[in-house]
This record gives C-alpha cells, structure tokens and sequence, in this order.
C-alpha cells in the first residue's frame, strides 16, 4: 500500500515537472504559439500539485478516486509479481534492443524464438514452428507485400 | 427519391459490383485485425485500383473495406488488449476485461452485433440527413467545435472515476492529453514546440503507438504476472456459449446502442473530430448509463455496456462522416478526405449533384455500408467460438506475438524507429496510470483532440476576439462543460445518503 502510495505521489510529481517545463518553454515563443500550453500548462500544474499534496498527506476512501479502468491482478503474491514484472519489462527492452542492433527481420523471430524457449519454457517443435511462423509472417506481409522499409540494424550498418 | 433508394441496392448487388465490395471486405477484415495497419492508409493503398472500375464499383470496394475495419478492428481489441485500429481503443477497457472473466465470446458477439446496429443506423442517419444537414453543419463553427472538445475531455475525466479526487485525476489525464499533442511544429507560427531537437517530433505525435503503448503494454504485464491464459484456468466450454448471449445483450441494451450510434452520427458529422472521439465520448455516455455507485464500479472490469457504446459508434460515425463529404466535399476525417480524392479520381464532384445527377450512387454507398457489415458481422459469428478459444492460449505462448504485433503496429505507422521509443513510454505511462488509479480514457481523448482543440480555439480567438465565448451554443456548451465538472460532487452525498441509511 505504502509503495502505491509512493508511486501516486511520484506521478503526480512527473506530472507537476512537465507542466513546469511546459510553462518555462512557453516563455520562449511567441504569444500565439505559447498561448494554447499556457492555458493547458497553468491548470495541469496547480491540479498536479494538488494530486501530488493529497497523494503525500491525504487519505483515500476506499473505492473513491478508483479509475474507470481495468486494476491489475492482485491475486498473485507481492514478491512474485515484482519479479514477473521485471522480467517482462526486461524482455520488452531486449526486444527494442534487438531491433536496433540486428534489425526488425532478425529480431522477431530471434525473440520469439528466445522468449518460448527461455522465459516460457516450451518445446522445441512449438517453439521453432512459432519462430518460423513470426519469420514468415514479417517477410511474406510487411516486407514482401506492403514493402516496408525496416532499417538494418546498427551490427549491419557498421560493417556496411 | 425511393426508386433511386431501390436503385442504389440493386446497383450494389449486381454481380461485377457484389464481387469488388467482397474484396474490399476481405481486404478491411484482415486490416482491422492488424493492429497499425490503418483503415485510412489502406484506402489510399488502394486508390490505384479504382481507376478502371465504374464509381459504383470503385465505392463499393472502398467502402466495403473501410466500413468493416472497425468492426474487426475489435476482434484484436477484446481478444488482446492491443487496439486493431486506433478507433477501437475504448472496447479493449471492458471487452477485454470481460475475455479474462472467460466471456471473450459474449464481448465479441457484442461488439459485432452493436457494430452493425451503429453501421445501419449511421447509414439510415446519411440516407436521410443529407436535405437538412447543412444548417447543421453550418450552426457548428470554430468557437463551437473548440467547446465541444472542452466538453467531451470534461465528460469523460467526469466519469472516469468516483468522487472529487478521481474528478482530479481525470482532468489531469485530459490535460496531459492535450499537451502530448501540441509536441511538434506550431501550426500557427511554425515554431517546433517540445520536439527537444529531435526530427523525429517535428510532425508530433502520432496517435497509433501512443494507443498501442498505453493499452498494451499493462495488459502485457498483467499477462505475465498472473502466468496463465487470458481467461485464465476457465473450461473450454464456458467460451463458447457466449456469443450469442453477447448478441442479445445488445438488444438487452437496446437504446444504448442506439443513443451511443447517434452520438457516433453526431461526432463523425463534425469535420475533424471522427472515430477517435465517438468512441471515447460513447464510452463515457454508457459509463454514464450506470443506475448506481456498485454499478459504475464494475465498468472497465467487464461490463457487456463498455463494448456495446463504443461498438456502436465506431461504425454509425461512417455513414455520419460520409455526410459532410458528399453534401459539402468536406471531409469529416483522414480517411474521408482520401475518400473525396477517389471522387475526384472517378471525375464526380461531391456537392449538390450527388442529390440530383448521382442520387443512385449516393444511396449505393448507403447500401454499402449496409451490406458489408451485415456480411462481415455474419461470417464473424460462424467462427467466434474458435476465435474466442484463442484467450485459453497459454500466456507464455501469447506473449511474444502480442508484443510483436505491438512493435510491428507502432512502426508501421511511421517506419520508424522513434515510434517504438514512443510506444514503450506510452505503454510504461500506461501502466504507471494504472497502478495509481489515473484514468487512460482522458488522456487518450485529449490527445486526439488536442490538436482540433488548439486550432479552434485559435481561429476563435482570431476571427471573433472574445466575443466568441457570447456565442448561443458556445454558452449551452460551456453550461454543459460546468454541469459535468460540479456532477460527481453533487452524486456523490446523493449516492452516499441511501447507502449510509442501509447501512445504519
């Protein structure tokens, strides 16, 4: 509860920087460019830091302040779904990162190929039939068909 | 008038003409499906082939195609909780919602059947809006389409949550909205605001990795966290017999469906507004249908209301965007004005005449939009419950094609790099929203109408000084605008009184 808590009171803090920085860049433009983010900038800043002194000093109800949204699995133990989430954001930015450096035809079937067999565990049958599937699927539609210009990744470049 | 309406069927269901809106059927199927793929870009892809084909031909392929994106564009969104098209965000809040409960089949059913009650009535809404809908339109200038915008962030931030506070965080969300959208080149004065040197942000924002990002990635983590299917450990068997029961909740909910297609009507009649707004504005109006505090509870954790509203209105808000650029030649949206380049392409000049010399065409294109969602929604339902099994599949399985579909969605919409940067921030924003109990649905709102909003309200400002603020409908819209702000603090006592009194 308590790190929620924290977390709602960083957000709002990411929250009260950008509507600064919004007002502190708006002083640098002309009136008509900088009229529409003062406008929006000047109420985001005084809400944020209203979000950022109740999330610090004030109580929430329970169900009040709940977002129309859907809430995140509770059911799992607090030590498990941390370590779930950080592999999973983990394996998001190796995906970004293997993208960049060998290039969107190599990575996605590398890390479907990679994330069944490691992080899921799967056999090698399903796991080399899906990777081939995700190889096909990035040839034969986006590359192949709509011709989509995938950069190469940044390991190519440097010896091109 | 009615034999040209007769006309305008039969002319689509001639044998050459049948057969061209089948491939634009096909072709619209597996667009909405993919996520990035967009209707509109699609339709300019297409653009070449229509330069042999008769106009009724060429609208009904293109017509075809684009009347079904949405439809199936919700398919992806219940099933994954990655929008297929940017236009069906808002159904991933319940539809998906209700496929980890095990009821993907009832929230496909619904968004299918909601989706051709909203496509007929939009169509109904063209045939016969066109004779009076140019006072409409003119009644709406600038100072008033700026304040419509002011009142769907404040109608949706309102209905986000419960209570003064979370009326806080739905603001805040609108607001951060509106400023993501201004990041790139003033369109008054050319000057690059919040691009921080980067080309990359000089065009600004683009709208479909932010929506990828901010739905799919929590649904992403929440997958992984509970390390099991999308629905879960359910059986097999409960799946499948939701389709239907989701068909009749749309006839349960029947005026809903239709108050949120009229709504769809109204906004895809509004030039620059579309289908990125009717949904969330349906969206909040369903949320807004809730009899109580329990009820409104259960909106974004599965509630059939939440896939209904904005089902509807993603394809009535077609036949309402097809108003303006038939009747005027002003386009209601992106994919409208590449509409208008095939009017042109076919030598027919949109205005006057389509209610004279081409008033058969113009009802073909109403019985387009008929029959191809009639057809789509009906092919859809033989294989729901297969489609629908697809929420049984492993998570560890699912994982990886999902966040490929999310990285390939996010590219395509600017092949390039800075999008997937875009679509990670959005998508870890997302979460962090979540976990704080922020409202996306503002926040996503403001963004699409950020930059009509600031475009408006400058011409307002330019044209009528504050004067504007004086206009009759710019006054009901900013008593409207104050209605909504001040709604949660007067339920709120209202709705606590009875509850203390049953409880005490």
């Amino acid at each position: 509860m308590k790190a929620t808590m924290n977390l709602r009171f960083f957000l709002a803090l990411a929250a009260t920087l950008v509507a600064s920085y919004a007002l502190y860049a708006s002083m640098y433009w002309p009136f008509r460019t900088a009229l529409f983010p003062r406008i929006i900038g000047v109420p985001l800043l005084i809400l944020a830091l209203v979000e950022m002194a109740l999330s610090a000093f004030g109580t929430e109800r329970q169900q009040e302040g709940h977002a129309v949204d859907f809430e995140l699995t509770t059911s799992v133990d607090t030590a498990v779904a941390r370590r779930r989430t950080r592999a999973i954001v983990a394996w998001t930015l190796g995906f970004l990162a293997l993208i960049l450096l060998i290039g969107f035809p190599l990575a996605v079937p590398l890390f479907v190929f990679l994330y069944l067999k490691v992080a899921g565990g799967e056999g090698w049958v399903l796991t080399l039939s899906l990777a081939a599937l995700s190889w096909l699927f990035m040839k034969g539609l986006f590359d192949r068909l709509l011709h989509l210009p995938f950069p190469e990744g940044w390991i190519f470049s440097l010896w091109s | 008038m009615l034999d040209a309406f007769i006309q305008g069927l039969f002319v689509v269901l001639q044998w050459q003409t049948f057969l061209v809106m089948l491939l634009g059927i096909f072709l619209g199927f597996w667009v909405g499906l993919l996520p990035g793929l967009g209707g509109a870009t699609t339709l300019a892809l297409m653009l070449p082939f229509i330069y042999k084909m008769t106009p009724v031909e060429a609208f009904a392929f293109l017509l075809g195609m684009h009347a079904v994106v949405a439809t199936t564009g919700d398919i992806t969104s219940v099933l994954f909780g990655v929008p297929g098209e940017g236009t069906t965000a808002a159904t991933i809040l319940d539809g998906h919602a209700m496929a980890k409960k095990g009821e993907a089949g009832r929230a496909l059913g619904a968004a299918l059947m909601s989706s051709l009650v909203g496509a007929l009535i939009g169509a109904f809404a063209l045939a016969l809006s066109i004779p009076i809908v140019r006072p409409l339109v003119l009644t709406f200038g600038a100072p008033e389409l700026f304040m419509l915008a002011v009142v769907g962030i404040a109608f949706i931030s309102s209905l986000s949550g419960q209570g003064g506070r979370a009326l806080v965080r739905g603001i805040l969300a609108g607001l951060l909205g509106l400023l993501f959208a201004m990041v790139g080149e003033d369109p008054q004065g050319g000057v690059q605001r919040f691009t921080f040197g980067q080309l990359y942000l000089w065009g600004g924002l683009d709208l479909v990795p932010v929506l990828v990002g901010l739905f799919a990635i929590p649904e992403i983590v929440d997958l992984a966290v509970r390390g099991t299917a999308i629905a879960g450990e359910l059986p097999q068997e409960k799946l499948g017999r939701g389709v239907w029961e989701g068909v009749k909740d749309t006839f349960r909910h029947f005026w809903l469906t239709v108050r949120c297609s009229l709504i769809g009507t109204f906004i895809g009649i509004m030039p620059g507004l579309g289908g990125g707004v009717a949904q969330w504005i349906s969206y909040g109006h369903a949320v807004q249908s809730a009899r109580d505090q329990e009820e409104r509870r259960g909106f974004g954790k599965g509630d059939v209301r939440g896939v209904l509203g904005p089902g509807a209105a993603n394809n009535s808000k077609e036949g309402g965007a097809l108003i303006p650029t038939i009747a005027f030649g002003v386009p209601g949206s992106s994919a409208m004005a590449i509409l208008l380049g095939a009017f042109f392409l076919q030598g027919i000049m949109p205005g006057p005449d389509m209610l004279d010399k081409y008033l058969v065409l113009t009802f073909s294109m109403v019985w387009t939009l008929v029959v191809a969602n009639i057809i789509t929604v009906a092919a859809s339902l033989f294989f729901l419950n297969q489609l629908a099994k697809l929420t049984l599949v492993r998570g560890s399985i699912l994982i990886p094609l999902i966040l490929l579909l999310a990285f390939i969605g996010s590219y395509t919409s600017n092949n390039h790099l800075g999008d997937l940067v875009v679509f990670l921030f959005f998508g870890f924003t997302g979460y962090l929203m979540i976990r704080c109990g922020w409202p996306r649905a503002p926040l996503v709102l403001g963004f699409v109408l950020g930059k009509i909003a600031e475009n408006n309200f400058y011409i307002s400002t330019i044209r009528y000084g504050p004067s504007w603020l004086m206009r009759p409908v710019v006054l009901v819209l900013i008593l409207a605008t104050v209605i909504v702000m001040i709604y949660p603090f007067i339920q709120l006592p209202r709705r606590r009184a009875p509850a203390e009194a049953a409880t005490g």
